[in-house]
């Protein structure tokens, strides 16, 4: 019975630099890595890939981790579908590319495996012909797997065409059981889809097993958890993998954990020591050398800045408050989940105003608690198809009170600009821009509406803000949208104010002054 | 003067009038959701109703400094009307909100059994959602309907502490101080109690457990009751504390069961509700309102 090699995948370490998830984990003891190649760690479409995969080679071998490539990333090949173009799409060219591509950089990083997965069915396709794309598109990929000798290994994936272990061996009989298919199992998704539990699992796949994901979930639940948080049995889970004698490497799968990456993944290693089963415990592994992580972390050259990162108000610690990291995983794997979490925001993270010195009522900025949703609408707008996210969004601001409007309103300009949205979107700015609650009227004139609302309607919504108190600050794209009409109408209201003796708001002033 | 009136419908109330309360001390108040004098005819004219409550009102409130907070459900009025049962089923969405502290108006109008079928439903769905329950008695047969209310409320199993048992008087309290639900009482110009019988009842019950409040709505009613029951308490011997007690300490300590309160005073106005001869008196005064929310309709 030997121990067995643990890892960490680095999609749980997105927000750190991959020298120093490799110093982290190194120092935690694990005796790997399972490496997603994306954009912030080893972009395989990088102009300088050969000279980065030997930087990050020289960085694993320093630290003394064996490593595996993983294929996983959501953007990588389209900023705007998740894991698209796949093996199953009409032009999966951009997939095939990046295995071939992964092939190579694992190849020259000495990686024990290619690991990837199916992919969805698209709605298109019937599942006869999402089944031949596959098998050709594997078939095709086995010649390169040849090429670099490196063993490609088949991921069963919950909601994609394979999600069964069966089915992923089904597959490699079909192509004639080829050493260099083998197969990646989530331990995870043992428990959430498969009949049987993940030992069990383990013992099927048996000798084709090339690589090993460790998560808890729960039965019918794709949410990878901590251990202890699901129903994996962990010990004998881990008792099965000595069993049939696995000697590759098993790497903690916890993607949406990268806010805490580093509580996280010692607490993983912990509780994987404790449900070892006998034998010595993988922290001393004598393959890897003495831990030194600090020379390796000021020695690698600073990973190339990983392109234009998410612009963000300035906020609050409160952006990866657990409660919101935990409500957002809930939404991925359980849309319907918003409308519970929704209206519970303001209790959990706060209501405070982003910017409370110069926009005490955020009007302008907005709140803690508008930030937080505009996060979980992102999520849903992921976890949906455009029809249904449109119906749901609609729904949260029709049931809404007047924060979860707002919430929705300011969220609008996040969601994907596709037709069923952004028709759904108009709906509810025309709604708010007939309430009377400067808050939501407010809300109402961001980008969203500077891009979408229609001539008339946009200036009647600035015409509205002047009357009823909100600063013009709060109206996206004043400067560009302006025109010889609103300026017009501004003109009679600053007269019409004056006829009776009031003030005319200073904004107003202003507007006149430059349109 | 701190007040928390802790049974208001504000909706039917003026802009005159949330400035006189914020002017005498009234810093946060619950508006139970209720019968509007004009019966609905369907389950859309509650949910307008509800979305008013959670989203409208709370902003009108907000720009007099005052924090407003509500309890949603199916009063036993219209509980006997079939076309606006259904809207038990849409009450879990708006228990869920922020600033909802409990389930209520609930309990009896006429004593029928569709008021306890209601009743009894609402029950559950408080204790689903954790929160208290403010419960109505009826103005016709108000003994009996108090004494089915205490043995509803035994037999669902929620605690006693959170539920109040609201318009009582001199011939109800008894029965609800000894069954340790907290006793509410409406303080009217003509009708359910006046401040100086309140002020009387408090001296033979004491203060704990005890909401007083102005239940004002869109009948002969006085929004200014609470702040009037506290001077008579004052005149009667009472100390500031007593006051502060039962007209701020006691609804925060009720309704606060529900986790949902907030308190904190609103940007731009002064938390200060120092008092001069029985009016108060605004240090430095307030910052202009930007917003007048009536000034465009």
């Amino acid at each position: 019975m030997s121990a067995i090699a643990l890892g960490y995948g680095t999609n749980g370490f997105a927000n750190h630099r991959l020298a120093d998830a490799v110093a982290v984990l190194a120092d935690l003891g694990y005796d790997g890595v399972a490496l997603t190649l994306d954009h912030a760690h080893l972009d395989p479409f990088a102009a300088d890939l050969t000279s980065q995969v030997n930087r990050v080679s020289r960085l694993l071998s320093r630290a003394g981790l064996r490593v595996v490539v993983e294929t996983g990333a959501r953007y990588l090949l389209d900023a705007r579908h998740k894991h698209q173009p796949t093996l199953l799409s009409d032009d999966p060219t951009a997939r095939v590319d990046l295995l071939r591509r992964a092939l190579r950089i694992a190849h020259d990083l000495g990686a024990e495996c290619v690991s990837f997965w199916s992919g969805s069915t698209p709605s298109t396709v019937d599942d006869a012909t999402a089944w031949r794309r596959l098998r050709d598109g594997v078939a095709g990929l086995l010649d390169e797997a040849g090429r670099w000798d490196v063993p490609l290994a088949l991921e069963p994936e919950p909601g994609m065409l394979v999600q069964h272990l069966a089915q992923a061996l089904r597959l490699r009989d079909e192509l004639g059981a080829p050493d260099l298919l083998g197969i990646t199992l989530d331990v995870g998704h043992c428990v959430a889809v498969e009949p049987v539990d993940a030992a069990e699992c383990v013992r099927l796949a048996g000798a084709v097993l090339r690589n090993v994901q460790l998560d808890d979930m729960r039965p019918g639940v794709h949410e990878h958890l901590e251990f202890g948080q699901g129903q994996l049995d962990l010990p004998a889970t881990l008792a099965a993998l000595a069993e049939v004698g696995y000697t590759g490497l098993a790497a903690v799968e916890l993607p949406r954990h990268s806010h805490a990456a580093p509580v996280v993944a010692e607490r993983a290693i912990h509780a994987l020591r404790h449900a070892m089963p006998a034998a010595p415990a993988a922290a001393e592994n004598p393959v890897r050398p003495t831990n030194n992580p600090a020379p390796a972390t000021a020695t690698a050259p600073p990973d190339r800045d990983a392109g234009p990162r998410p612009v963000r108000p300035p906020s609050p610690d409160e952006v990866d408050h657990p409660w919101l990291v935990a409500a957002e995983q809930r939404v991925r794997a359980e849309p319907e989940a918003i409308r519970v979490l929704f209206p519970a925001v303001g209790r959990e993270v706060g209501r405070a105003a982003l910017r409370p010195d110069s926009d005490p009522h955020g009007l302008v900025h907005g709140t803690v608690d508008d930030l937080a949703r505009v996060r979980l609408l992102t999520v849903l707008a992921t976890a949906l198809p455009d029809d249904a996210a449109a119906t749901e969004v609609t729904e949260l601001y029709r049931y809404g009170d007047d924060a979860e409007r707002r919430g929705v309103l300011r969220g609008l300009s996040a969601l994907p600009e596709r037709p069923a949205l952004v028709e759904a979107g108009l709906t509810l700015v025309l709604d708010a821009l007939r309430s009377n609650d400067i808050r939501l009227v407010a809300a109402a004139m961001g980008e969203f509406c500077a891009g979408h609302l229609d001539q008339h309607s946009w200036r009647h919504g600035v015409l509205k803000c002047l009357f009823v108190g909100v600063p013009l600050a709060a109206v996206a794209r004043l400067d560009r949208r302006g025109d010889a009409e609103l300026r017009r109408m501004v003109d009679d209201y600053a007269a019409e104010r004056r006829a009776a003796g009031r003030d005319v708001p200073a904004d107003a002033l202003r507007l006149l002054g430059s349109t | 003067m701190r007040i928390f009136d802790p049974h208001i419908h504000m909706t039917s109330r003026t802009t005159d009038d949330y400035q006189a309360m914020f002017d005498v001390g009234v810093r946060a108040l619950v508006e139970p959701a209720f019968w509007l004098g004009q019966p609905r005819t369907n389950v859309g004219s509650f949910t307008d109703y509800f979305d008013a409550l959670i989203g409208w009102e709370r902003f009108r409130a907000a720009q007099f400094g005052i924090r407003h907070h509500c309890t949603i459900a199916l009063n036993p009025k219209e509980a006997n009307d079939p076309r606006c049962v259904d809207v038990l089923d849409v009450l879990p969405r708006y228990l869920a909100k922020d600033g909802v502290v409990a389930v209520g108006e609930v309990g009896y109008d006429s004593m029928t059994d569709a008021e306890d079928t209601a009743f009894a439903r609402q029950l559950e769905l408080a204790l689903a959602h954790e929160l208290p329950v403010l419960v109505h008695t009826p103005h016709r047969d108000k003994l009996a309907g108090t004494r089915r209310t205490l043995a509803v409320v035994r037999e669902s199993g929620i605690a006693p502490e959170r539920v109040v048992v609201d318009h009582l008087n001199e011939v109800t309290v008894g029965e609800v101080a000894d069954s340790g639900c907290w006793m509410g009482f409406s303080i009217y110009p003509d009708t359910k109690m006046d401040e100086h019988r309140m002020v009387a009842l408090l001296r033979e019950y004491g203060t704990d457990r005890v909401l007083v409040n102005s239940a004002a709505d869109w009948g002969r009613s006085d929004p200014l009751k609470t702040h009037r029951t506290g001077l008579a308490m004052l005149a009667a011997g009472f100390s500031e504390s007593d006051v502060d007690k039962v007209l701020w300490d006691n609804p925060v300590a009720f309704y606060g069961q529900s986790g949902r309160l907030v308190l904190d005073p609103l940007p731009g106005f002064t938390a200060s509700t120092d008092t001069f001869a029985g009016n108060s008196v605004l240090r430095g005064g307030r910052p202009d309102h930007a917003v007048t929310p009536g000034e465009e309709r």
